[in-house]
């Protein structure tokens, strides 16, 4: 699990059928923000059964977990997925961007 | 699950049985900072991308799931789908083809 920021979305036309119908968004883990000389590491797609918009900080959840938060019996193509949308982050020392806008400067 | 971009075929004849009929191509992350990853991967494919599409790459549990044959087969990441439109919260949009991006 990691703490990420929504910064965009996904459309898919020739899919598995597992995929059809869902949201998928586009998420990049907070980690990365904070050195602008290192290199990006890829963002990740993330199922969405929870309903995050654009710019929110999210908790991501890989494997079974991300499976099972999006329905069924946990078998299907997904590996990562939305499990919750943060309000606030408290962590000493945290660079900035771990907080949710709304937050920023009042941690 | 990752976006990445199909940069060619792998063939093999003596493989794992459980690969036979399973079409295999290489990938390339996509990086948000625009510079190309040097890491690349290969991927089953059940859907028929081509050369230079974006598609959606899962790994592991999810990946054999994705290409129906059970999952006791040697394989752990293979692509789910292919991308029509990625837009990104700085403006930027990608396409289903590495050579359609725009800004």
């Amino acid at each position: 699990m990691f703490l990420g920021r929504v910064v965009g979305q996904v459309w898919a036309t020739k899919e598995v059928d597992d995929l059809r119908g869902r949201r998928l968004l586009v998420v990049e883990a907070c980690d990365d923000m904070d050195e602008p000389g290192a290199p990006k590491v890829t963002p990740v797609i993330v199922g969405d059964p929870v309903g995050a918009d654009g710019g929110e900080h999210v908790i991501v959840a890989f494997g079974k977990a991300a499976r099972v938060a999006c329905g069924g019996d946990g078998d299907l193509a997904y590996e990562a997925a939305i499990v919750g949308i943060v309000d606030d982050v408290h962590a000493p020392g945290a660079p900035d961007s771990w907080q949710p806008d709304g937050m920023r400067g009042s941690a | 699950m990752h976006v990445a971009t199909v940069i060619g075929s792998v063939w093999s004849t003596k493989k794992d049985t459980t690969l036979e009929g399973v079409r295999f191509l290489v990938v390339r992350p996509y990086t948000t900072d625009g510079k190309e990853s040097a890491e690349t991967m290969i991927a089953a494919d059940p859907i028929g991308a081509g050369v230079g599409e974006r598609v959606l790459v899962v790994h592991g549990r999810a990946a054999r799931h994705a290409i129906g044959k059970g999952h006791d087969i040697g394989f752990q990441t293979a692509i789910v789908g292919i991308i029509v439109r990625m837009e990104l919260a700085d403006g930027r949009t990608v396409g289903t083809h590495v050579d359609f991006d725009e800004g």
